[in-house]
Parts: structure tokens; C-alpha cells; sequence
């Protein structure tokens, strides 16, 4: 019997066995209910369950498809950016590898490889960075020791810091590493070949340093030396600093040119190398100047002996386009300490050296003494002075009237300069004229000669001329036609009455522009005239490139016309110059007798105290009356 | 420790057995909230045993041995010879001071200048208050280390008002509860449901302690009435045909059964025996005859096996649920408790609106709904 039912029988049975029917009808019935209830709800909620896991199971698959096709469209799209990153790392100049936080290799690029020397197959990911160095020190492309370096670095990029280390390797290569800390305790290392740029900060820092011609220290590299002997000084130890300059540079240069002049300087430069040991700098402070740093200097006069050997070594001829070459060498010495402890009084003091060797005679040297300051300083003084006499109006003209002998009368007068000191007196222009040069002053004190010079010759009677010298300098400035130009015209001095006297040596820089100013003056009608013919180079070849119209017979054949040979060469002189339609005047005649040997060996004219010593102005005019009678006289 | 089973019915008044208890010192007594409102039930008993703490509450049916009866008041009277007891009652004005009432009697029961507090066994009204919360205010006072084990009150189907009485008459928004004490007595105790889980598992997406209102963003009522049918008429108990089983997601051996108390059907809204914690993973329930009386007797298993003895008493206290489910044939959950505990062993009991037990797998107390719970008392000789 079923188990429910016989409970049901048990409840139904009445204490006396009878069965209540309607009481186990109600119970049977009840559980009938009770069961299809339990059915139905079983039914539905499982019908229920279906359809919601059927529900979601549809979301669900489409949230897998859209997922799927994320991944997917994910996927491609990292591929595409691992093939850029690919394409970016391993074309990039440097040479790339990370790391992670054990120090192991995460990813690398072949510029790695190639900078590391090593080979695909000996770095993989995951490799300890250790086992990279060991190899790459058989490679010879890691210096130093591996341990520290890598305690060093994971120090740094614990500490988030980005570092960059500097490997000198053989061969002049130069690997710069930059390591950067990543978020995640690894880092990145780019490794860059920095050869070329250090080469080229190298030769930069050299060029800074020397001389592009002759490969030696310059001023500056010889002023930081100085510096540095200077304080050594000051424990005690001495040196000597030489200042050295070629006494005749200048005219190699002039003469054969730039290039000869750069040969030579090179020449000089191996020999004072030469001539020193190591511990000596010689530095080319200029042009053809060059100076020499003598540290732990032991007795005054080893730099004398130095100096002595340094003169006789440069002496040697140097053979420059197939000729030899002589050059001297001066130099100037002082002794650190003695002679200053500041690099420009010690360079100060040593050109003086330099400047007192080339006075006395040049190739010499000479030891820096007090005294030579205080010339120096009389010598600044002058130039400040002289500057002054220009602004204060203290020159003077004076005018040495010349006598044409074919009708003996003045027909010219020479402007000459003196400076009338409100001190010393009168000074003549032997002692001004080549500072004024110097200092650059004589252009301007040229141009106020000319313009005095022609405003007093305007109030001369007849055609009296009046001549100008110029100096080499002036002639050589770009102004001087427009400056002559301007005297004249403020003057309303015809052009004719003026004669300009230049010297040889203006010849010898017979430049372009030389011959143009030149030219251009005699077309003016301006008269120019050859002055101390026969004493400088006495090349005749310039009288081809310029007619002159007068040639001036320095004072020291006149002084000689005793000798025959001296009266045989103003004859050719005076021969020559009527051959070239010139005329001749003798300068310097101070006697009778000149005067008549001149007149017979043809000189046109005369100039010297015999006539007259130079006048001031206001006397010049007495002069010229004097000699009227006579050209009456003899007329 | 000595017992004797007692009854009342409307016809005979109450019948007990041979008198053998003597001086009882612990009767439990459970029946209809019908039987026990008047009071004079409990007046009857206090002259019966005056020596004794009372214990009982309206249920929805009495478990006495192998049967389920609905009609009558079913107890037990024990008499413990070396154990002490101590007894506390407390009224809960509502659900929001639970917690404060369970701390109020934990307290209570702590409270001892003797021996030491070994098990509680607590009666709770079973509509009036969050059980879970009740239940957590004692076991922190108390701790784990106390066995502690009871129900709440039932009112049949009908969920409008339970009862509870302790040393008093049963009155509502009562809780009262039973301590022992010392190192004789012995408790046992187990739970287990039965249910299986069916459908889609759902996320409590809103709900306010006890009270659910949404799942998956949805209104909870109306899934429930979806899946009733006509069934939903009988709502708030036809509810309990689908119990919802709950587990914190992140920690997913922490899982309860909840069952249904009311329903709002203005908010759409559901209250339940326990807290419905928002973000914890829910899946509906039903049950399956043979599979709910095995888990009746896993439940009995292991309250055996705590006390591994078979001469004490046994109090059932198994869901409402099971019972609107299951029927005539309840019975058959009782008979398979029975079986593993002994047919020797008397065993009173009830139908709840909520077993307290300790969780089978994680040792602390808890609510539960829809289990069968089972605590063995018994006591040593010495």
C-alpha cells in the first residue's frame, strides 16, 4: 500500500475501525489537488526557466559574437601596430633594448645588435642583462666593470631616475647609453654612436684653442697657460714668457705675397717647436708674432741661453719660391714673477722687451727692465699730445722756397710741418711725422697741410707753386682725390700750382688704386713729383708705370758732387729725366759750388739753404722779392 | 536529563504521558496561533510545571515524532539535573531595532556568575522583525563559541501574526530565549535544505535591508507572479514554493536560502526573513519531495554526530515552505529525521518563518530559510 495513503486510511479510521469514507475521500481528494498543483507549477516554472535561459542564452551569443569580433578587429589592429612599432624600432638610428624589473631582456632592436657587435642568436627575451655585458666585453663594446654598473643603474632607475653613461671604445667610438625608468621597474636603453660628435667637439674645442695655420696654440689657449704659470708662480716656481715677432715679415708679404708670407710662418712655427721641449708652450698670438711659456724656470739667463739659440735657428735661410729667405727674429723677456703677476702687465712688459730688442738691433732679444716702461709711457704721452697739437691748432708752415735756374727766379715753394709746443719748443717732423703715422693721425693732420698749404700759396704772387708732401698712408686712403679736390677749391688755388711729392716706397705698393689716385690727380692738372729720387729701391721700373713730372735728387749725391762717381749719376739722372720730358731738382744745395755743378751736370732747379732755409710764411714773400731783382737782373 | 512528551487538543485538554519528568525545569510547547492567543493555554501549563521556564510560539504546524499536526498544541518537558538555565525575553517594536534586541539578549544571557553559557535556544516573532539581525546581535555578544540554534514564530499560511511566550503568555513582537549552562549538557545541531536551484542566476540589483525590490533591474514581485500564475492569488505563502537561494559573489561558499514574509504590491517589492544584501547573486528555487526529506535527515545526521549520543531530546524546527510544498506528505520529512536520529529519541517541533542554526559550512550562526534545522539536547550523567 502506498505509504501516503495508508496515512491517510490511519486518519480516516474511527477509534471503534470503522472508516469514515467522507473524512478519506476529503484527505484522497486534497492530495490529488495538492499533486496537480505541484505539476502545473512545475510545469510552467520549468516552461518559464526554458524560455528566460533560452533568453539569455541569445544574449549571450551575441555578446560572444560582438566580443569575437572585437577580439578579432582588436587583434588586427595590434598586428597592424606591432608592425609599426617593428617598423619604428628597428629603423631608428639608435639602438633600442628594454628591460624588466629582473633585469631581463623584454625586446630589442637590430641596431642593437649591430652597435653591440652581437648576433641575432645571442639575445633573446628573457636573457639577464648580465649575461648582455659578458658578451658584449668579448665584443670589445662594454667598458668597465658589469657588477657595478648594474648595481649603479638599478640604483638610478629605482630612484626613477633617467641617466645616460658614456662608453669609450677602441677605435675612437664613442657609445652614449641612456637608460629611462618604465612605469612598471624595468627600463628602456637607447644606445647611440656619438663618435662623430665628440670628434667633432674635439676639433672645435682644438680650433678654439689654435692657430688654423700653423696648428699651435693661439692667444687664447696662451693666455689660459699664462694664467696657469701665474698661479704656479705663487708657490715659488719662476718662468719666462718670450714675445717674438719676424723683423721683416712685412716686406716677404709685400713682396712675394700672402701665400709665401703663410709658408714661412709655418716654417718659423716647426722650427720654434723645434727648438723647445714639451713643457713649453709656443703659442702665434698674431700676425707674425708668436710667444713661448717657459715653466719651472731654474736661473734667469737659461731663458737668455733659449732665446740665443731661438734667434740663431730662425736665422737660417728659408727657401721660398726658389729663393732663400733670410729672416730675424726679436724677442722680448720676462720672469715670472719678477717682472709682473698679471698676464697683461707681463704681456705688456715683454713687448716692450720686444720692442727695445728690434730698436738696439734686430735679431736680438732682450730682457724686460723697468726703464723701458717709462719710455713706453713718454712714448703715450707724445701721441696724446700730439692728438691735442691737431685740435689746438699748434702746427706750423714753413716753406723752403726752390729756384728754377734757367730763369732764377722762385717758381715753387715746399710746405713743410712743424709743431710749435707749448712746452718744448719747436719739434721737427722727424720726431712726429712716423708716430703721427703710427697712431693713424696723419691722414688727418695731411689733409689740414694740403688745405694750409694751398691757402697760403693762393696769396703768392705770379705762378708760385707750392708742393705737398704725402705720406705712404695717404696715399693709400680712399679720400685723398676728393680731399685734394676740396683744398684747392676752398683755396681757389689753380690746380697747376700744385705739386704733390711722393716717395718710393709709394711705388713699391704700386696697388691698383696707387696708380689710379695717380692718375686721376694729373688729370686734375695737379703736378706730381718723385721726392729723395736715388736713395730707396732705386728700381727704375716704376718710372714705366707713372710719368712724373719731376724727379727730386736726394740731398746725398748733391753733398757728394766731390766724387766723380756721384756727379756721373746726376748726369745720368738729368739725362734721363730730360729723355722722359722731367724735370730735375737738386735738393740740399748749400754752397756756391753745388750750385754751380748742378747747374752744369743740367739740373732744372735747386732747393737747399744755399737759396734759402725754410720760412715761416710771412717771410717767404721777402724771399721771392729778393730773387725778382735778379731774374731782372739777368734778364 | 529526563523528558516526557505533552499535548492539548480542543476535545481532551491536555493529555501527558506517565508523569515521569518530576520536577521539570524546561517545557517548550508550540501550536496554532489559534490555541495559544487567549493565554489560558499557558496559564494550564504554569500550574502544571511551576518550577519550570516556559518556552513555546505559534507555528505553521507541530512536529511530534513521526507527525505533522495542525490543529493541536504539541511539548516537552525536560528536567535537567546538573544544568542551569537562564531565561530572557525582550520586545522588539520593529525590524529597524532588531539587531539592538539580539545584543539586549545576548547580554542577557552572557551574564553569569556560575557556570558558563554553553547554547541559546531562541524563539523570535517571525514577522515583525529581520531575524538575520536579530541573530547577529547575540552571536556578537555571545560569540561563535555558543551553540546557537531556534526559529521564528509561524502563523500557518496566513503570515498576520505570530506569538511567542517565555514565562508568559504568547504575545506578538516578542523574542524570548533559553540559555544553558555548564559542561553537562550537550547540544547537537544541523541544517539543511533540499531545494534545487533552476534558472538564470540574477543579481539583487536594488533592495533596502530585508525588502527586495528589483533583480536584474526588473521588479522582483512581478517575476514571482510570473512564474506563480494562478498561484500568485496566494500570495505572500505561495512565495514560498520558490525560495531564493543568495551568495556574495566574491565569496560564493557564503550562500543562504531566503523565504518570503510579504509582499508590498504598490512598490513591487518582496520582505523577506533575512537581508537581501545589494550585488549578491540570486537564483530561484523549488522543491523536489524525495530530495527535501533527504535533506531533512542530512540535517538530523549532523546533529547526531555533534553529540554522539542518542539519549537526549530533539527539537525540528523546519520552513513553512517545505510544508506548503510538501503537504500531506510533510510527514515523510519528519519520518526521515526521525530515522537517523532514532526512533527512541522523543522529537517535538515546528514549521517556522525562519530556522536559526549555525552555517553548515562557515560555523557562524545565521538565519536560514527553507531548511530543516535540528538541535539535539541532551545531558551527561557525570
Amino acid at each position: 500500500m502506498d505509504k501516503l495513503f495508508a496515512k491517510q486510511l490511519g486518519k480516516a479510521t474511527r477509534p471503534d475501525g470503522e472508516v469514515d469514507l467522507a473524512v478519506l475521500e476529503q484527505l484522497v481528494v486534497a492530495a490529488y489537488t495538492q499533486a496537480e498543483r505541484d505539476r502545473r507549477l512545475i510545469d510552467r516554472s520549468t516552461a518559464l526557466m526554458a524560455e528566460e535561459l533560452e533568453q539569455l542564452n541569445r544574449g549571450l551569443e551575441q555578446v560572444v559574437e560582438e566580443r569575437t569580433a572585437a577580439l578579432r578587429d582588436r587583434e588586427a589592429r595590434l598586428a597592424g601596430q606591432n608592425l609599426l612599432i617593428d617598423t619604428a624600432i628597428n629603423n631608428m638610428p639608435q639602438g633600442l633594448i628594454m628591460f624588466d624589473s629582473d633585469a631581463r631582456v623584454v625586446i630589442f632592436n637590430q641596431r642593437y645588435l649591430e652597435m653591440s657587435g652581437l648576433r641575432p642568436d645571442q639575445v633573446r627575451p628573457g636573457q639577464p642583462l648580465i649575461e648582455l655585458l659578458h658578451l658584449r666585453i668579448a665584443m670589445g663594446t662594454f667598458a668597465g666593470d658589469p657588477d657595478q654598473y648594474i648595481s649603479q643603474l638599478l640604483a638610478a632607475v629605482a630612484r626613477g631616475e633617467t641617466g645616460t653613461v658614456e662608453f669609450e671604445l677602441a677605435g675612437d667610438r664613442t657609445i652614449a647609453v641612456t637608460n629611462r625608468p618604465r612605469p612598471d621597474g624595468g627600463w628602456v636603453a637607447t644606445h647611440e654612436d656619438i663618435s662623430e660628435r665628440r670628434r667633432t667637439e674635439k676639433k672645435i674645442a682644438h680650433m678654439a684653442h689654435h692657430d688654423a695655420l700653423t696648428d699651435l696654440p693661439n692667444r687664447l689657449l696662451m693666455r689660459e697657460r699664462l694664467a696657469a704659470t701665474i698661479a704656479e708662480a705663487r708657490t715659488g716656481k719662476r718662468a719666462a714668457v718670450f714675445c717674438l715677432d719676424l723683423d721683416n715679415f712685412k716686406t716677404v708679404n709685400d713682396t712675394l705675397g700672402h701665400q709665401f708670407g703663410d709658408e714661412l710662418l709655418k716654417c718659423v712655427a716647426d722650427r720654434l717647436r723645434a727648438c723647445v721641449d714639451p713643457s713649453v708652450t709656443v703659442a702665434r698670438v698674431g700676425g707674425d708674432e708668436f710667444a713661448l711659456i717657459l715653466p719651472n724656470l731654474v736661473h734667469s739667463a737659461d731663458a737668455a741661453v733659449l732665446a740665443q739659440h731661438i734667434c740663431e735657428t730662425v736665422r737660417a735661410p728659408v727657401e721660398l719660391a726658389g729663393h732663400p729667405i733670410l729672416v730675424d727674429t726679436s724677442i722680448g723677456i720676462v720672469i715670472v714673477p719678477d717682472h709682473g703677476t698679471e698676464p697683461d702687465e707681463l704681456l705688456k712688459h715683454a713687448d716692450m722687451a720686444l720692442y727695445r730688442a728690434k730698436a738696439d738691433g734686430r735679431g736680438s732679444y732682450r730682457y724686460f727692465e723697468p726703464s723701458m716702461d717709462a719710455r713706453l709711457k713718454a712714448r703715450r704721452a707724445l701721441e696724446r699730445e700730439l692728438r691735442q697739437a691737431l685740435v689746438e691748432g699748434q702746427f706750423v708752415l714753413h716753406y723752403q722756397p726752390i729756384l728754377n735756374l734757367e730763369s732764377n727766379a722762385i717758381t715753387c715753394c715746399e710746405a713743410l710741418v712743424r709743431w710749435q709746443h707749448p712746452a718744448r719748443g719747436m719739434i721737427p717732423p722727424a720726431e712726429f711725422i712716423p708716430v703721427a703715422e703710427e697712431i693713424g693721425l696723419i691722414v688727418a693732420l695731411g689733409e689740414w697741410v694740403l688745405r694750409k698749404a694751398c691757402a697760403d700759396a693762393a696769396s703768392w704772387p705770379g705762378n708760385i707753386k707750392v708742393a705737398v708732401n704725402l705720406s705712404p698712408i695717404q696715399m693709400g686712403s680712399a679720400n685723398l682725390v676728393p680731399t685734394v679736390i676740396g683744398a684747392l677749391a676752398s683755396a681757389g688755388l689753380p690746380a697747376c700750382r700744385l705739386e704733390l711729392e711722393i716717395t718710393e716706397s709709394v711705388m713699391i705698393q704700386n696697388t691698383d688704386a696707387t696708380l689710379a689716385a695717380l692718375h686721376q690727380l694729373r688729370h686734375l692738372g695737379v703736378k706730381i713729383s718723385m721726392d729723395d729720387f736715388g736713395t730707396g729701391y732705386s728700381a727704375l721700373s716704376y718710372l714705366r708705370l707713372f710719368a712724373f713730372d719731376k724727379l727730386k735728387i736726394d740731398r746725398c749725391f748733391v753733398n757728394d758732387l766731390s766724387h766723380d762717381a756721384s756727379r756721373a749719376i746726376v748726369r745720368a739722372v738729368t739725362d734721363m729725366a730730360r729723355s722722359l720730358g722731367m724735370i730735375t731738382t737738386a735738393e740740399g744745395v748749400e754752397t756756391a759750388e753745388q750750385l754751380d755743378h748742378v747747374r752744369l751736370l743740367g739740373c732744372d732747379e735747386v732747393q737747399g739753404f744755399y737759396i734759402s732755409r725754410p720760412q715761416p710764411l710771412a717771410a717767404v714773400h721777402g724771399v721771392i722779392a729778393a730773387y725778382a731783382p735778379l731774374r731782372a737782373k739777368s734778364a | 536529563m529526563r523528558s516526557e512528551q505533552i499535548s492539548w487538543n480542543e476535545g481532551s485538554g491536555w493529555r501527558s504521558g506517565h508523569g515521569a519528568v518530576g520536577l521539570a525545569n524546561l517545557v517548550f510547547y508550540f501550536g496554532t496561533r489559534q490555541a495559544l492567543a487567549c493565554g489560558a493555554r499557558y496559564d494550564e501549563l504554569r500550574l502544571k510545571f511551576p518550577g519550570a521556564h516556559l518556552l513555546g510560539c505559534s507555528t505553521g504546524g507541530q512536529i511530534r515524532n513521526d507527525d505533522v499536526t495542525d490543529d493541536d498544541i504539541a511539548g516537552l518537558a525536560l528536567g535537567f539535573d546538573r544544568t542551569a538555565l537562564r531565561l530572557a525575553t525582550a520586545t522588539v517594536a520593529g525590524s529597524a531595532s532588531s539587531r539592538a534586541c539580539g545584543e539586549s539578549m545576548g547580554r542577557a544571557l552572557a551574564q553569569t556568575d556560575g557556570d558558563k553559557l554553553k547554547a541559546i535556544f531562541v524563539l523570535s516573532d517571525g514577522l515583525n522583525i529581520n531575524g538575520s539581525e536579530l541573530v547577529a546581535g547575540i552571536a556578537a555578544v555571545v560569540g561563535n563559541g555558543v551553540a546557537l540554534t531556534g526559529g521564528m514564530a509561524g502563523d500557518g499560511a496566513l503570515f498576520e501574526e505570530t506569538l511567542v511566550g517565555g514565562d508568559g503568555p504568547p504575545r506578538t513582537h516578542q523574542v524570548a530565549a533559553v540559555g544553558f549552562y555548564g559542561d553537562a549538557v550537550r547540544i547537537g545541531h544541523g541544517s539543511a535544505g533540499g531545494w534545487d536551484e533552476f534558472g538564470p542566476r540574477r543579481r539583487i540589483s536594488r533592495a533596502e535591508g530585508n525588502v527586495l525590490y528589483e533583480l536584474d533591474g526588473k521588479p522582483a514581485l512581478d517575476l514571482y507572479k510570473r512564474y506563480l500564475g494562478d498561484e500568485a492569488d496566494g500570495l505572500p505563502g505561495t512565495a514560498l514554493l520558490f525560495p531564493l537561494r543568495i551568495c556574495d559573489p566574491n565569496d560564493p561558499d557564503n550562500e543562504l536560502v531566503r523565504t518570503v514574509l510579504a509582499v508590498d504590491h504598490d512598490t513591487r517589492s518582496m520582505t523577506f526573513a533575512g537581508d537581501m544584501p545589494e550585488g549578491w547573486v540570486a537564483q530561484l528555487m523549488r522543491g523536489n519531495l524525495d530530495r527535501l526529506a533527504l535533506g531533512a535527515a542530512d540535517a538530523a545526521r549532523q546533529a547526531a554526530a555533534d553529540i554522539g549520543a542518542r539519549n537526549g531530546v530533539a527539537i525540528l524546527v523546519s520552513c513553512i515552505g517545505r510544508r506548503l510544498l510538501m503537504g500531506q506528505r510533510a510527514t515523510e520529512e519528519v519520518e526521515a529525521a526521525g530515522s537517523e536520529l532514532g526512533r527512541g529519541m522523543p522529537r517535538l517541533g515546528f514549521y517556522s518563518y525562519g530556522e536559526i542554526a549555525p552555517h553548515h559550512a562557515m560555523g557562524e550562526c545565521q538565519l536560514h530559510n527553507q531548511t530543516m534545522t535540528v538541535t539535539v539536547i541532551s545531558e551527561t550523567d557525570g
